[in-house]
């Protein structure tokens, strides 16, 4: 029965972006950009919703463990003989050495853990404004140490030639690997306890469950699949500057889990997905779309609309597209029954 | 549309009208020969029509409207006039020059690739990109994974080429001028034209255009002579800068030399004058524009290097006229129309649309012609150097042209 319910709640997300994988595999390769792009952010916004979703304490700080991840796959994966010229001040740990594809998502979730274990000793004591102001204050550390240390990145320059290897399947396999791990967490004791703890901190405590300990689990698990998805990112673009993983991927991610709804994966990867394609499809409106007709919208549309849906969603629907619930067939059979009855 | 035939379903077809009419061996293959001839002709002439009509389109992802869009506009505008020029005159072996354009959305990473990717879907067979390496990226690596010449109009420091992109990087070039040679030209104008022997150098840590200039125009002016009195530093958007003002104010020098734009341009000029300190300033073509136009504030003894002068004033008549057209708002757009001159010459060089032979021959120019003056390439630097630049001075808030300098060199800043 646990069984059951475990594959009805997983199998329909993991199918959403098994088809979007397979829908965009047909496509031109500039629109596969976009698909991938979709994926990618599917990896990004469930990473942050393992501790967002779980815990209900909002992070800013998340996309700094993909940028960590990012540079560390990017850095390791460049290849040695290019890194002499485009990398002069490396430290030489770095610069001598070059790792596969596979190791590098692998060393990135590491990185991404490690980082956000070492952050969350501290900050996860902190609760409410503090909490969300000091995951802003590491993202504002992180961006500036990788944009000036020349050591361990191009500091202010940019990242380039790194291997391309985040294609279709990549990132569709990505997304599910991060979603399966999401789901996996949200299934055990510690999940469960986590997420009590969000519902009711005093009664959580009341039971024995240490907020702190549960939100530390998250946060570092969070920060790995951050890191992962950081690695698919740069893998994906090819290239990778400061300013790309900060600011606008922090306030899009953070959207995007808030229209799907950020108490469920589901949620996460419906509000991943949706906002994506929203994106894409108002910026290819923006240069004309034909739709049965030709829509040509003005420059800056697209950022427009999506802070207006985030609006109206938060407005209409404060949990989100899905409500922040699991999918579920009981809606239906609810549904089946009424018209029987009737 | 020319319908092709093949010449030897011709030949087999007339060989057995032949043998049944019972013609000679000789008779039958005399005429074969020349009708496949006549075919063969047929269809070399219809494939060059076809090759002759088919444009050599240019790709360009820009950005409308985003940071970089006040250097893509006025490019992208000079680049399609002059095209418009050079299809006039016939195009190249009678090919039009074509630009077709994406939006990158405010130079996002993964929209820029797209972009690449769909201009190249389009046919596209040589690349533009903007003018910052770090934004041009994405876009750029696409195209030189598809083996394209790959041309910035106005980057301005030496990423433009393999020092950024490696072996591929062979292929990419910018027709902004290397920051090496900028700052030795503001260097040895201040030294030799203005005689000014001391300078206070102020960095901008923000981009490596920024901070090269400023130690091309020290290496140069200490070679010259000149001797440098303090060095102070700031980043753009750290609101740092007051510091590096009040300090230089308190270090006399002849000129106080810096390479900025953003909002730390007027930040250092105001502080200064506010201050009391008139002391000359020299910046680089960062410093160029209509910053300074109005009544407020005002502005003296404040002086940039550029591309192109944009009060009318430019030497080159041509220039002016196209400054007008393009509503230019610095001397940067005069490089989207040079871009276009040097993918031309290279064409005629090159005698191809191939990449590797495109970017071959640019490398080796040596003061090729373009409206912007004549442009260097070499194998260390493949952005321009040797070119002329325009000296502007901005005094009570109005900009007119009061020099022009060749750098002798670039400056070696390692």
């Amino acid at each position: 029965m646990r069984w059951t319910r475990s594959l009805s709640e997983l199998a329909p997300p993991a199918l959403l972006v098994v088809v979007v994988g397979v829908v965009g595999s047909g496509t031109s390769p500039a629109r596969q950009i976009d698909f991938q792009t979709a994926l990618v952010s599917v990896a990004i916004v469930v990473a942050l919703y393992v501790f967002v979703g779980n815990s209900g304490v909002l992070s800013f700080g998340q996309i700094s463990f993909a940028a960590v991840g990012g540079y560390a796959a990017g850095v390791m994966t460049v290849p040695v003989e290019l890194k002499v010229g485009t990398l002069p001040a490396l430290a030489p740990l770095l610069r001598d050495h070059t790792i596969g594809n596979l190791p590098s998502l692998l060393l990135a979730a590491a990185f991404g853990a490690v980082y956000a274990a070492l952050v969350a000793l501290p900050l996860m004591r902190l609760s409410g404004l503090a909490a969300g102001i000091a995951t802003f204050a590491v993202l504002e550390i992180t961006h500036n140490i990788l944009h000036e240390w020349t050591k361990i990145g191009p500091g202010a320059g940019v990242l380039s030639l790194v291997p391309e290897t985040t294609g279709m399947l990549q990132a569709t396999l990505g997304a599910l690997v991060v979603m399966a791990i999401a789901y996996g967490y949200q299934r055990t004791r510690f999940g469960r306890q986590l997420r009590a703890t969000r519902e009711d901190p005093a009664a959580a405590q009341a039971v024995g469950i240490s907020v702190h300990r549960q939100r530390l689990i998250a946060f570092t698990l969070s920060g790995g699949l951050s890191g992962f998805a950081g690695a698919l990112y740069v893998h994906q673009i090819g290239s990778l500057t400061a300013d790309q993983l900060y600011l606008e991927l922090t306030f899009l991610s953070l959207a995007m889990l808030v229209v799907g709804g950020a108490t469920s994966l589901w949620g996460a990867v419906v509000g991943a997905l949706a906002v994506s394609g929203l994106d894409s499809f108002l910026g290819q409106a923006e240069s004309g779309v034909n739709i049965g007709f030709t829509l040509n919208l003005p420059t800056g549309t697209r950022l427009v609309a999506v802070g207006a849906v985030m609006a109206l969603v938060l407005v209409l629907r404060p949990t989100g597209i899905t409500g922040g619930r699991e999918f579920s067939l009981t809606w239906l059979r609810q549904l089946r029954r009424k018209e029987r009855t009737a | 549309m020319v319908r092709r035939r093949n010449p030897k379903v011709q030949v087999d077809v007339i060989r057995k009208t032949h043998q049944e009419a019972g013609m000679t061996v000789r008779k039958h293959g005399i005429i074969a020969a020349v009708l496949a001839a006549v075919c063969a002709a047929a269809i070399v002439a219809a494939s060059s029509a076809s090759a002759a009509g088919k444009p050599i389109i240019i790709g360009y992802p820009i950005d409308k409207a985003g940071n970089m869009a006040p250097f893509d506009g006025p490019a992208l505008a000079a680049a399609g006039i002059e095209i418009s020029k050079i299809n006039k005159q016939g195009g190249w072996k009678g090919r039009r020059l074509k630009i077709i354009t994406c939006d990158t959305q405010s130079s996002n990473a993964a929209k820029s690739k797209a972009c690449a990717l769909d201009l190249i879907g389009r046919g596209a067979v040589i690349g533009m990109v903007t003018c910052d390496v770090e934004f041009a990226a994405p876009a750029t690596q696409e195209f030189l994974n598809k083996g394209m010449l790959t041309v910035a109009p106005c980057i301005g420091t030496d990423q433009m080429g393999p020092k950024r992109f490696g072996a591929k990087g062979k292929l990419a070039f910018s027709f902004g001028n290397v920051a090496q040679d900028e700052g030795a030209a503001m260097a040895e104008w201040a030294y030799k034209q203005k005689g000014w022997r001391t300078a206070d150098l102020a960095t901008n840590n923000l981009l490596a255009y920024f901070k090269q200039i400023v130690q091309a125009f020290k290496s140069r002016f200490t070679q010259l002579g000149g001797k440098i009195n303090g060095e102070e530093s700031y980043t753009s958007f750290q609101n740092d800068f007051g510091n590096a003002v009040s300090r230089l104010n308190g270090e006399k020098a002849d000129v106080i030399v810096t390479s900025t734009s953003f909002g730390e341009l007027p930040g250092i000029v105001n502080g200064l004058r506010s201050l009391g300190n008139n002391t000359p300033i020299l910046n680089s073509w960062a410093g160029d524009g209509t910053y300074w136009t109005g009544d407020k504030p005002k502005v003296t003894n404040y002086f940039a290097v550029t591309y192109a002068s944009i009060g009318g004033d430019d030497p080159n008549p041509a220039v002016n006229l196209l400054a007008k057209q393009v509503k230019a708002g610095t001397g940067g757009f005069v490089t989207g129309a040079a871009a276009i001159d040097g993918i031309l010459a290279a064409l005629k060089q090159a005698g191809t649309t191939k990449g590797s032979a495109l970017a071959a021959a640019m490398e080796k120019f040596k003061k090729v012609p373009t409206i912007s003056g004549n442009v260097s390439f070499s194998a260390k630097y493949h952005s321009v150097f040797g070119r002329q630049y325009r000296v502007i001075e901005i005094e009570n808030n109005v900009l007119r042209r009061v020099g022009l300098v060749t750098a002798s060199s670039p400056a070696n800043i390692g």
